[in-house]
């Protein structure tokens, strides 16, 4: 197609002089007419004209001496400004109308301003001017941040939640295009509509949720309910808008009251804190107590022990001497008292008193008892016994 | 040759008048086609297309989904709470006609100003009957359907379809800030208070039951052990219950002994006896008395 445009003209200008002159002037305003005025082609061909009437002219002054030989010269300069003229426009031509379609990107090509058709990947053909163009990538994700802007508070990410706290939301949310046709006839401002629909579906999933599941748990939650509510937006407006996902950035309490939340964690830690101490006091007296507890069964064992083996021995013993004893009742029971008696007076201190021989009862009464205690303080009972 | 100069300009007009005998109307637009300021025909259908130089006027407008959004502006819902609320519209020519003839020349511009004004009244109308609450809770989507179709039938006179109205922000007022962080901040303290508290009540807890175990857990071995003892206590008399009531008699002389000689003993004990006893008995005679 393009060789055959460009070959036309050269046959025809070949052909006749001054047809060729006239098929090539003939030729181009069709080229134009169906172009929308471009300053830039006005400019060619005002120039192109030109610069015919400039050879025209010398042509004009040739042919006035003599019409053959220099006519014939001046025509061959003239066809070969012409010439060069058309190479250079059927040049442009060509490679204004061929485009590359990158692996990433779409082209959406338009014929008279209507929608033909969606070029491929690699080379295209447009034959300009009758068929525009719009290249767009399609594979490119692009990234809109919301919630970081510096300034205004508004820009700043806060937002109110439903318990009417204020909460400081960081996200991006990362496109790309789905539907290049739809993006490019459907949306005039795709950037500034997927942002403020972005902002609106935060805002709204904020102000009905509360605080606290926002700063903790339901982050991927929100993410993707988000990511659902924008894309079905952007859907309603049909605006070949795909969004590949949602970036949960930050979702902090304000600067303002940060403090306050950190203390929160602080106390946390402190309560944490009490409740292991707790732990570690009970653990030591518990175990204390266990081990009391087997000490005192274990003395009341050793008691039992020693009790049992003690009044064992005891009756023992005194099962033995009564054996003894039962063989020859008098004389043991004789010599046992009088050989005590022989031990327990040989280390007592003694005083004698023979009441039947004379007048004893006269003498105890005079008898100087703070003496005797003297040497034996703590034996009253022991006296006043014996003296019985 | 003289032709051949007159060819050119001549050309030249005609491919001028040619090219203003036509227009393109995209994919994107609709046109109107104006004849002496009298809407002749709308174009909606993309192609190319006739018209008469100089006297046609041709008008195009943009065919897509167009941007509007509402300065901040503060509501007052039914408790009194003000808000402040700004909202997006997204809108479209629908009918290009009727939109020339309510805007005027003034277009797209024009008709986003007026549109503004639209929609912040309905901000006002539908946010101002109901209660803060129901704007922060999930019932803002029926708000904003609310919105969206009041300021649609309003859009209708101006030629546009209005899509869809979102709220976008809707906060408290900057001079509530200061108020609303002070209770957050309140209400952080109160809950660190609270852990603090419960930490400690917890503690407590543990400490009390350790000590109960404590002393349940001597207190039953105290038990045991005297209960142990008792029965060694038992076991001891019963013992000796045993080998004692043989004799009881000789018993009683036997311990009475053993009695003596252990209290008896040392350097302490002063004993003032008379010779009558029984162990005197052969001090005063050999003879038994």
């Amino acid at each position: 197609m393009p060789s055959n445009n460009s070959g036309g003209p050269w046959g025809g200008g070949g052909g006749n002089r001054g047809s060729g002159n006239d098929g090539g002037g003939g030729r181009r305003p069709p080229g134009g007419g169906g172009q929308p005025p471009i300053p830039e082609l006005d400019e060619i061909v005002r120039r192109g004209q030109e610069r015919l009437r400039v050879l025209m002219g010398g042509k004009g002054g040739g042919s006035t001496n003599g019409r053959g030989p220099s006519g014939a010269g001046g025509g061959g300069i003239g066809r070969g400004g012409v010439m060069l003229i058309l190479i250079a426009a059927a040049g442009l031509w060509v490679f204004s109308s061929f485009y590359r379609v990158d692996t990433s990107e779409q082209s959406v090509e338009l014929f008279l301003g209507k929608y033909y058709q969606t070029g491929q990947e690699g080379l295209n053909f447009a034959p300009w001017p009758v068929v525009t163009k719009e290249i767009l990538s399609v594979t490119r994700e692009n990234t809109e941040d919301i919630g970081v802007g510096a300034g205004l508070r508004a820009e700043q990410g806060l937002m109110l939640t439903g318990d009417e706290n204020i909460v400081d939301i960081d996200f991006q949310v990362v496109w790309n295009i789905s539907d290049a046709q739809r993006y490019l006839f459907n949306l005039a401002e795709p950037r500034d509509t997927i942002r403020a629909v972005s902002e609106s579906v935060m805002r709204e999933i904020v102000g009905r949720s509360l605080l606290s599941p926002i700063l903790n748990r339901d982050r991927g939650v929100i993410a993707q309910e988000l990511q659902n509510l924008i894309q079905a937006t952007l859907d309603s407006y049909n605006s070949g808008v795909n969004i590949v996902r949602v970036n949960f950035d930050k979702a902090d309490p304000p600067r303002e009251v940060i403090d306050a939340f950190r203390e929160v964690q602080a106390a946390e830690q402190t309560r944490d804190t009490l409740e292991k101490q707790a732990d570690a006091y009970s653990n030591t007296v518990v175990a204390q107590a266990r081990g009391e507890s087997a000490r005192l069964l274990q003395q009341a064992e050793g008691y039992r022990a020693q009790v049992v083996n003690q009044a064992q021995g005891e009756a023992s013993r005194f099962v033995s001497v009564f054996e003894e004893y039962a063989k020859a009742p008098d004389v043991t029971r004789k010599r046992l008292y009088i050989e005590t008696l022989e031990r327990v007076l040989g280390n007592v201190d003694k005083v004698i008193i023979d009441e039947g021989a004379g007048g004893g009862q006269g003498v105890v009464p005079y008898l100087p008892l703070n003496e005797l205690r003297k040497s034996g303080s703590q034996s009253d009972a022991a006296t006043s016994e014996g003296a019985r | 040759m003289k032709k051949s100069a007159l060819i050119l300009p001549v050309l030249v007009v005609l491919g001028a008048i040619g090219l203003s005998s036509v227009y393109i109307v995209d994919e994107r637009e609709t046109a109107l086609r104006l004849w002496f300021g009298e809407v002749t025909a709308e174009i909606k259908e993309p192609g190319l297309y006739f018209k008469v130089p100089v006297i046609h006027e041709i008008v195009k407008y943009d065919d897509r989904i167009l941007p509007m959004d509402t300065e901040p502006s503060e509501v007052t819902p039914l408790d009194d709470r003000r808000l402040v609320v700004d909202a997006f519209a997204r809108w479209r020519i629908a009918d290009a006609k009727q939109f020339r003839r309510a805007v005027g020349a003034s277009g797209i511009p024009g008709a986003s100003a007026r549109l503004d004004r639209i929609l912040i009244a309905q901000l006002r109308q539908v946010l101002g009957s109901v209660t803060s609450d129901a704007v922060l809770s999930a019932d803002r989507v029926g708000l904003m359907t609310r919105i969206r179709d009041g300021a649609r039938s309003e859009a209708t006179n101006l030629g546009v379809e209005i899509i869809d109205v979102r709220i976008k922000r809707a906060d408290l007022p900057e001079q509530n800030l200061a108020a609303t962080f002070d209770r957050m901040r309140a209400e952080r303290e109160r809950e660190a208070a609270d852990e603090i508290a419960r930490g400690n009540e917890a503690a407590q807890r543990v400490r009390a039951a350790a000590d109960r175990t404590v002393v349940e857990t001597v207190s039953e071995a105290q038990k045991q052990s005297d209960i142990i003892r008792g029965e060694a206590d038992a076991q001891r008399n019963a013992i000796f219950a045993e080998a004692f009531g043989r004799d009881p008699e000789f018993f009683a002389f036997y311990r009475s002994l053993t009695a003596y000689e252990k209290s008896l003993q040392g350097g302490n004990t002063s004993l003032v006896i008379s010779p009558d006893s029984e162990f005197f008995e052969y001090l005063k005679s050999d003879k038994v008395k």
